[in-house]
């Protein structure tokens, strides 16, 4: 036997960690000490992929489709009433409209980039891979548009001028399917564009100020943003509840309330008329875990699209960064990734004018005239 | 043997020559069918039962806009007190941003029928109520949301308690409340000048509309479909009524025909050749209900104009032209519809009989209430 040579393989079990933690302990301090580049997070940031073009003729048809109002229920409203090109594609409110004799419960997000989530809405609630889907949601649920698909389809055959694009687009008459694809079409446009952090992470770093690099440090370092805003959309895509403070309004205006308890009774949320705060990915899972956590926002065009969160609390980046700033609010299930950052005046502004540059140019898209109902010759269906 | 066979060709021949004078003799066999009448008391269902706090809170219900899709059309907006509990227009209006496609039916006296709509389509006035409300060009609205909408509102939620039982108001009870409320609008025996003769008084129909029931019951034939005492056989038949020439030139009444040919899921070349209204055939789906139609009432038709599914007759005097030329073209035609050869004083006379069947004023004219507000809950 040569003892003391041979190490066993029970022996690694309490070898490894002992050499293992105090190297990773230093590792630790000296990143923390150091400020933190991009790598301490293990996380990065990445420029937009192109996505696959629509066909021309489905984006033009989409176009129109998304500024009609024939596609709600009772022809009042139309996705730009809660998506105005004007106003980010959001709609510049706190808290959304939904459909006329509701109110919603939640703000409206923009569209700038949404063809690129992989889960849709605040909640997660749809696959983002399935665009044709959240369109016909946002068409057919009550507090949106409230239509029925069979009769927007009967609309639409209505109008000469759309069966013409429907034939050109699709080879066939107006559906309800083809209408949903062609939206889907136009959405897959409404991208950012020329923004300067694309042309910062495609190589010219010229393009961001020197106060925006300055930010940029602080979002990947001491700040700690990117911890879940990162990858392409500026947005890990997860869940996460940081205490953001609810708009008064979801309990105390009646309307809001009614459209907040009838959309979790709806998702088979249990007991929605006991809930004074919104719940967010737990109406998804029904996960106690998940009560109060909301999906990672996309940062791109933040600066277009205020106010902020999905409870619209905050007016101005400025709040927002405050709210950070500060560690987040209250909350049961407050993620451990939000603490004080103890930024200067100074970082904050940096911040600001970094996030700003994640602005493209704008996507402005004018509101088509839409073309008139006409008779059809009956029985010529 | 020869002998043999001439009696049974006798014979059959006698039994078909029988059967045809019997059946031309029909219509003036009165006793073949219900007999008009005062209505009986109201029917309500073993599992809906009266009361008059359900009928009160029925009525505010009924008023009620927030029972539809955007706030917009209550009940009354194709049920109006003021227009003989419907509308005035040969389509009923329908949900904004679309038409209707059937004439609005009266309220007054549905509580008799065993089935509601032009079509038969429900059987019960609390099944009507959800139809109606719920049908994308009527009210559009969503049942858990119009739910919610009653929560909110801290009277409904004290009455429903106080006549359910229930902490919270549901949209089923709802229509219960509304049912009932429609069970109470129906015309009273002694404000109808037929009821009050049927009841013994001899001079309450003037010697027209006594001559008119004559008609009605023999030359007419009426009786035949409009019997018993809601004056409806609550069958179907297919009269050949003429289509509307609305659906030739407007946009939105022929949107909805179309839209009813896809929800009620007819066969592609039914839909692609859809040009009117098939009634009991969505249903069915057997080719030899297309175009039939429950008999309606003829009760209070004095406040009801236009009339038929489709509104095409503005006033009495057209509807009785129809039947006189034999009612219209349809190879479905119920063949109890024939040319009647009526003269110019038999048809005034049947048209003073028919309005003899309505109420001597507008029954059960009413101002809309005012529907209790909503508050944040506590």
């Amino acid at each position: 036997m040569r003892r003391g040579t041979t190490i066993y393989l029970y022996e690694l079990f309490w070898i490894l960690p002992s050499i293992a933690i105090p190297v990773g302990m230093l590792v630790a301090l000296v990143v923390f000490a150091f400020g933190a580049g991009a790598a301490a997070w293990g996380q990065t940031l990445q420029a937009l992929p192109p996505l696959e073009p629509p066909k021309a003729e489905q984006v033009e048809l989409g176009k129109y489709l998304f500024f009609e109002p024939r596609l709600s229920g009772d022809g009042g409203i139309s996705c730009d009433t809660c998506h105005d090109p004007a106003k980010g594609w959001g709609d510049g409110k706190p808290l959304s409209t939904g459909y006329p004799g509701s109110e919603y419960f939640r703000n409206a997000q923009t569209l700038l980039n949404a063809a690129y989530y992989r889960r849709s809405y605040w909640d997660g609630r749809l696959a983002g891979s399935d665009l044709p889907t959240v369109v016909r949601d946002h068409l057919t649920e009550a507090h949106f548009m409230q239509v029925d698909g069979r009769l927007f389809a009967e609309r639409l055959k209505q109008i000469p001028e759309y069966v013409e694009m429907f034939k050109k687009a699709f080879g066939g008459e107006p559906t309800f399917g083809r209408t949903l694809s062609a939206v889907t079409a136009f959405l897959k446009t409404i991208t950012s564009r020329n923004a300067p952090i694309e042309r910062y992470l495609r190589g010219d770093t010229a393009a961001l100020s020197t106060e925006a690099r300055n930010g940029l440090a602080l979002f990947q370092g001491k700040a700690g943003c990117i911890q879940c805003h990162n990858g392409v959309l500026f947005s890990d895509q997860k869940f996460h509840a940081l205490g953001v403070p609810e708009n008064p309004d979801l309990l105390a205006d009646p309307l809001r309330h009614i459209t907040f308890r009838r959309f979790f009774r709806t998702l088979g949320a249990p007991n929605a008329e006991s809930y004074r705060e919104d719940p967010g990915l737990y109406g998804v899972t029904k996960e106690k875990a998940d009560w109060g956590k909301f999906r990672t926002p996309s940062l791109r065009e933040v600066s277009r699209t205020a106010p902020y969160m999905h409870s619209g609390a905050f007016a101005t980046l400025e709040d927002v960064i405050a709210f950070y700033d500060r560690g987040g609010g209250q909350h049961q299930n407050k993620s451990p990734l939000i603490r004080p950052l103890g930024l200067t005046a100074a970082e904050k502004r940096a911040v600001v004018e970094f996030l700003k540059s994640l602005a493209g140019d704008p996507v402005v898209i004018e509101r088509p005239d839409w073309p008139d109902y006409q008779p059809r010759r009956l029985g010529q269906n | 043997m020869r002998i043999l066979k001439f009696f049974f060709f006798a014979l059959a021949l006698g039994i078909l020559l029988g059967t045809v004078l019997l059946a031309a003799e029909a219509p003036a066999q009165a006793k073949r069918f219900p007999p008009l009448g005062p209505l009986p008391s109201v029917p309500a269902p073993r599992d809906n039962p009266m009361s008059d706090a359900k009928v009160a809170l029925g009525k505010l219900l009924f008023f009620d806009p927030r029972l539809s899709g955007d706030v917009s059309t209550s009940c009354a907006a194709c049920h109006d007190p003021k227009l003989g509990w419907g509308t005035d227009q040969p389509i009923s209006r329908g949900y904004p941003g679309a038409e209707h496609w059937r004439n609005s039916q009266t309220v007054l006296n549905s509580a008799h029928y065993a089935k509601l709509f032009w079509a038969g389509e429900v059987t019960s006035l609390e099944s009507q109520a959800a139809a109606a409300a719920t049908g994308n060009v009527a009210g559009n609205g969503d049942p858990i949301m119009m739910e919610e909408r009653l929560r909110q509102v801290p009277e409904y939620v004290k009455r429903f308690n106080e006549v359910f039982g229930v902490d919270r108001p549901t949209i089923a009870m709802a229509w219960m409340a509304i049912a009932a409320f429609g069970r109470t609008v129906v015309s009273k025996a002694e404000n109808v000048s037929f009821d009050r003769y049927a009841k013994g008084n001899q001079s309450a129909l003037s010697p027209e509309a006594k001559r008119g029931l004559a008609l009605f019951h023999a030359k007419a034939g009426c009786i035949q479909c409009h019997n018993g005492p809601l004056a409806s056989d609550d069958s179907y038949h297919n009269l050949g009524v003429p289509p509307n020439p609305i659906f030739e030139s407007s946009p939105l009444y022929q949107i909805t025909l179309r839209y009813q040919h896809v929800i009620r899921g007819v066969p592609e070349q039914v839909y692609r050749t859809a040009d009117r209204d098939l009634g009991l055939y969505y249903t069915t789906k057997r080719d030899e209900d297309r175009g039939k139609f429950r008999t309606p009432s003829l009760r209070e038709l004095k406040y009801t104009a236009p009339y038929m599914h489709n509104g095409v007759f503005g006033s009495l005097e057209e509807v009785i032209e129809f039947y006189n030329r034999g009612g219209g073209e349809d190879s479905n035609k119920s063949p109890l519809v024939k040319p009647l050869g009526l003269v110019e004083q038999e048809k005034m006379d049947l048209k003073i009989f028919l309005e003899s069947l309505s109420s001597d004023g507008p029954p059960h004219v009413m101002e809309p209430p005012e529907p209790p507000p909503y508050a944040a809950m506590k």
